[in-house]
């Protein structure tokens, strides 16, 4: 027999994970149902900014069955504390439940726990709060007016943080500069919205003194370090887990208040508790995104070189620093990624994080890097259309072509395919080129061919953290893999997969090391037993998560390798590991099961070599390089806009992506295809409203508009493969790509059909129309 | 997302669910498909202490009598779409379905809670408002019939009165050779329509002898224009210039505009779906011409 098994790594292997997803048998939060629960349904603020005098819960004291209520009065000190070590930062925490003032709409008030999550509901409109109004700070004019009081009491304005960042001489950029192109853009608030809502499930076990949460998360060991700091309990006594999260986005990807509040009140109460956050609440006080403003001043040569960019970057953050990638991380990441895949060696950037009495932002899928891009490719656009140049030709004229590239900051690229995705995307656009120009003159409709092209810093781990000072402090992750008597695996990963693929793809890179067939594998995951990690964010998983279980599973092949030659009598280098089988290189009939190698180190310890310590099982992590790993990738839409109504039709889109080694196809192509989708809704339709108040205006499904299936076309993919250097298998990261290019792609192709640079997102219909009749009244 | 504790009645007749409306008031609610009432309790926005559930009550034919057709408040909207009557009488109305959310709303939702429920840019009150439509309300005191044009009054405002359920509606049919169309935009497909427009023509060798327009987004409550209905009448088919009439819509109506729509936006493209729909109206007439 020839045992020789497929390479794993690179097949499109259909997702192990999907039967169970697919077939209802997946376990989410509102599926964990400890017995004898209380159930708590969270009051919040209704008003965007007061002083909160008092919270009279009397109403609720003689109600049958009983409830039990907390407010700030009852938590001591117990806050979510987030501070990046700026000296320029304003420190503040947002206390568990609201204590002397509330800052945003949806902030906690009381928590009220109930036999029954209707008697709860029933209970929390009882509570009432007596406010003493103060007038909102609703926009970022209002932040950053000086006469403006502040949102905490010892702040000394509205800015969480301003800071810059600079390389190169700018001054001389100017001074060679040709043309001077100034733009001001703006990206609206509104984030990553899963499926299913946030919620935890907390109990306590006073024997053992042992608190098990569950929750809803994308970093399980974080929130079990948060919890044990806060409420002084010793990390060994706390387990958390992350049950099947129906879709995370990065939302789920900090460390909420309502975590360490719900597994306080089950230590309180004496009782599991249980919060399922609700689709309102989700909307309004989960985590919002984006709500960028930039201000780019590019400088040109005659040639048309970009010598030289200086950025202003406004984020409005809200009301409270989110942990652990704290206020200051949004604004920073887009100051830091802004010059993007260019070859230009002067750079300034102002960046700022301003406080208002909106809902925390925080990270969603693309962290600022979706901002960024659909500034600088506005930008390029802007500056070709000035110039008189193409698109294309203008970017390809100061794309990076030699690698490793050294940029303005000083971050490393490595190698990457930038220019043969451009062309590539030239190519597959050129009949959507000739279509656009046939419409020119119509009076009624216009097609226009829109493109982004960037890079993706990914992972990216400790020195990146590090240098950012942020609170998340570590990027590494970890892996434990165990090789059991029956010669099957178990990988306990450091990561959370809640959509990623990873229970198919780390089996893949598994298998391949050990020789052991996928199904075989099972990945464990999204649980603080496994070693510790920071959790499944920053398209990490793959290059890092993926290069640790590689590691592991390595460490262990060498050991089976070491049974087999004992136990088959052949030397070490001779044997090789394949379809669950050792065998003797070119003797394929002398081979032994990996079960019986398994079972020899674990059982039948007395086949073992002597002198071997018994035991099948490694631990690895892998960190992210210094700079991380950069992805490229080229997006492009192809719009179709009607201009008496404003509506937009989306008749292709397309994307050339190159994200190193491809661990599985499958999985590359899913989580491009999910990222575009989320993109166009960034780019068309997803908007947080406030109004004056500071009232939501966005608060359900029918307001806040999300994409739906039959406006989104085909979703192309085309891949180069350039595999790094920097991580174990190759791999480059690729979760976040897809959603970072549509609001430029879709922008350029707005701007190239109505002939009218594009400064905003989203771009409605009411939105276009405007546009349109601006353009044609020659605005 | 929960809705506060009520008490549940499933009718076995009209006469019960009379009986019930009758003893509980302003207290109860009917629900029909609960595609909309469902989710205002889950808001808390509706608080009904009792449900009177009258999915057992018929009242679900779609019958011809008299020139009119009369469809039972249990009609749920799928159901227009593959109906001869509806195909052959109300043109309009069928084209107007397929804009109303999506399949699943589409098989649960009825005609009298989509009436009763009055969304400002809905599409069958507007169909009740272009056709004329007497709606039938029925309670322990007997029956009484309020046109269409008196029946709305607001946003999420009719004029059934505590007690009261609607039984019926009765939709004229349109007289002789007719066409009909109907025109909508949202943002999304499904969406509640920023702005639509609806026309009947009534024709008679190549004139058209009796028009009837429904505009819907111009103001809380879907309205006919008068004026351009009056223009219409007594025009050729041929010579018909949908985009003049549209721009005159755009004239007579002044729409208000929200944080997602501006005024100015949704003025235009409400006379822009008017031109679209008299176009299509006129064309469709033509072509089934002799
Ligand atoms: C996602 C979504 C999208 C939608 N999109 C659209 C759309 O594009 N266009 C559109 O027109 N609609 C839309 N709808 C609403 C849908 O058409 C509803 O079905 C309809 O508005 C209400 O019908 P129902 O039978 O479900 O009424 P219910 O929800 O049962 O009741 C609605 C109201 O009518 C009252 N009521 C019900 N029946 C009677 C009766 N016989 N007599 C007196 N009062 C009664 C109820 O008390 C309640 O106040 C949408 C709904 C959803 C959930």
């Amino acid at each position: 027999m020839k045992a020789e098994t497929p390479r794993q790594i690179g097949a499109r292997v259909l997702r192990l994970e999907d039967p169970r997803l697919l077939s209802g048998r997946a376990r989410y939060i509102d599926d964990i149902r400890p017995a004898n629960c209380l159930h708590l349904k969270f009051v919040r603020a209704q008003v965007a900014h007061a002083r909160l005098l008092d919270v009279d819960t009397s109403m609720l004291a003689d109600l049958e069955p009983a409830v039990t209520v907390f407010t700030g009065k009852d938590i001591g000190k117990l806050s979510m504390k987030s501070h990046q070590d700026y000296p320029e930062m304003q420190y503040a925490e947002q206390p568990l439940l609201a204590q002397g003032r509330v800052r945003f709409v949806g902030e906690p008030i009381a928590a009220v726990l109930a036999e029954d999550a209707y008697l709860a509901e029933d209970a929390a409109e009882m509570v009432f709060a007596d406010f003493d109004f103060l007038d909102p700070v609703t926009t970022m004019e209002q932040a950053l007016d000086p006469a403006v009081q502040p949102l905490f009491d010892h702040w000394k304005n509205n800015t969480w943080v301003e800071r810059q960042m600079k390389g190169g001489d700018l001054q001389a950029a100017r001074a060679a500069a040709a043309h001077v192109i100034r733009r001001t853009y703006t990206n609206q608030r509104h984030t990553g919205v899963p499926m299913e809502g946030r919620g935890v499930v907390a109990e306590y076990d006073p024997g053992q003194r042992f608190l098990t949460v569950w929750s809803s998360t994308q970093m399980p060991h974080l929130v079990r370090t948060y919890i044990a700091e806060e409420l002084g309990l010793p990390e060994s006594r706390i387990r958390v887990i992350a049950p099947d999260v129906g879709g995370g986005f990065g939302v789920k990807g900090q460390v909420f208040g309502e975590e360490v509040l719900v597994a306080w009140c089950a230590i309180q109460t004496g009782r599991p508790v249980k919060w399922i956050e609700d689709r309102r609440e989700n909307l309004m006080a989960s985590i919002h995104a984006r709500d960028h403003r930039h201000t780019l001043e590019a400088y040109v040569s005659a040639e048309g070189r970009l010598l030289g960019l200086k950025a202003d970057i406004t984020v409005d953050i809200g009301a409270y620093s989110t942990y652990p990638f704290s206020a200051a991380g949004e604004s920073g990441m887009a100051a830091k990624v802004m010059p993007g895949p260019y070859d230009f060696q002067a750079y300034e950037a102002t960046f700022r994080s301003l406080a208002t009495n909106k809902c925390p932002n925080g990270t969603y899928r693309g962290v600022a890097r979706p901002s960024a891009v659909f500034s600088q490719e506005r930008l390029m656009d802007d500056i070709a259309r000035e110039i008189g140049m193409d698109p294309i030709a203008f970017r390809l004229k100061n794309i990076i072509r030699t690698f490793p590239y050294r940029n303005v900051l000083g971050f490393s690229y490595d190698p990457g395919s930038y220019v043969e995705s451009l062309e590539k995307t030239r190519e597959l656009l050129a009949p959507d080129f000739a279509r656009a120009s046939a419409t020119a003159g119509d009076p009624n409709r216009r097609i226009g061919v829109g493109i982004a092209c960037f890079i993706e810093q990914t992972a990216h781990g400790t020195p990146d953290f590090t240098r950012r000072r942020v609170p998340i402090e570590t990027g590494y992750i970890a892996a434990r893999l165990e090789v059991m008597t029956d010669g099957h695996v178990l990988i306990d990963l450091g990561l959370q997969n809640h959509g990623q693929g990873l229970e198919t793809t780390m089996a893949q890179v598994a298998s391949d090391a050990l020789g052991i067939t996928p199904d075989r594998i099972y990945v464990r995951h999204g649980d603080t037993s496994a070693p510790y990690s920071v959790g499944t964010w920053g398209s990490r998983g793959g290059p890092l998560g993926g290069g640790a279980v590689h590691l592991a599973a390595t460490e262990i092949a060498g050991k089976m390798r070491a049974i087999a030659a004992h136990l088959l009598q052949a030397p070490v280098g001779s044997v090789q590991l394949g379809d669950n089988k050792a065998f003797v290189s070119d003797q394929p009939d002398r081979f032994v099961d990996l079960a019986y190698v398994a079972r020899s180190a674990l059982r039948n310890v007395d086949r073992l070599p002597e002198g071997m310590a018994p035991g099948l099982a490694a631990e690895a992590s892998v960190d992210g390089p210094k700079d991380g790993s950069y992805s490229n990738a080229v997006h492009a839409a192809v719009v179709d806009i009607d201009l008496r109504t404003g509506k937009l039709k989306l008749l292709r889109y397309v994307v050339v992506e190159d994200c190193g080694t491809i661990l599985n196809p499958l999985v590359v192509d899913g989580q491009v295809r999910g990222g575009v989708v989320q993109g166009i809704g960034s780019a068309l339709w997803e908007h947080f409203v406030y109004d004056a108040e500071g009232q939501p205006l966005t608060t359900s499904f029918a307001d806040y508009l999300m994409p739906q299936a039959p406006e989104i076309p085909m979703i192309e993919v085309h891949h180069f493969e350039t595999p790094t250097s920097l991580t174990p298998l190759g791999a480059k990261g690729l979760g976040e790509g897809g959603a970072i290019g549509p609001p430029a792609a879709i922008a350029n192709a707005v701007t190239h059909a109505l002939d009218i640079g594009v400064t905003g997102t989203p771009l409605t219909a009411s939105v276009l129309w405007h546009l349109a009749k601006t353009a044609r009244e020659g605005g | 997302m929960r809705p506060k504790e009520f008490v549940y009645h499933r009718a076995r007749d009209l006469d019960h669910a009379l009986a019930l409306l009758a003893e509980h008031g302003e207290e109860a609610r009917p629900i029909s498909g609960g595609q909309s009432l469902v989710p205002m309790m889950n808001l808390r926005l509706a608080r009904p202490d009792h449900l009177v559930d009258v999915n057992d009550l018929g009242l679900d034919e779609i019958r011809e009598e008299a020139g009119a057709l009369h469809v039972g408040a249990m009609v749920r909207h799928e159901r227009y779409l593959t109906d001869p009557l509806i195909r052959r009488h109300l043109p309009a109305l069928l084209e107007a379905v397929h804009w109303i959310g999506h399949p699943t709303i589409r098989r649960n939702g009825t005609l009298g809670g989509s009436l009763c429920h009055a969304d400002p840019t809905a599409e069958l009150p507007a169909m009740a408002v272009l056709h004329g439509a007497r709606i039938v309300l029925a309670s322990t005191a007997g029956r009484r019939e309020v046109a269409a044009c008196d029946f709305f009054k607001g946003a999420y405002m009719t004029d059934v009165q505590p007690g009261e359920m609607l039984v019926s509606v009765i939709f004229p049919c349109p007289q002789g050779a007719h066409s009909g169309a109907f025109e909508e935009l949202g943002e999304r497909l499904g969406d509640f329509a920023m702005g639509s427009f609806g026309v009947v023509l009534e024709h008679e060798g190549g004139v058209i002898r009796r028009a009837a327009t429904v505009c819907g987004g111009a103001k809380m409550t879907p309205i006919r224009l008068p004026e351009i209905e009056a223009a219409l009448q007594g025009q050729t088919l041929a010579g018909l210039d949908a985009a003049a009439l549209g721009d005159r819509v755009t004239g007579l109506i002044a729409p208000a505009g929200d944080f997602q729509v501006s005024a100015e936006y949704r003025r235009a493209l409400i006379g822009e779906l008017a031109g679209r729909a008299l176009q299509r109206a006129r064309d469709i007439a033509l072509n089934a011409q002799p």
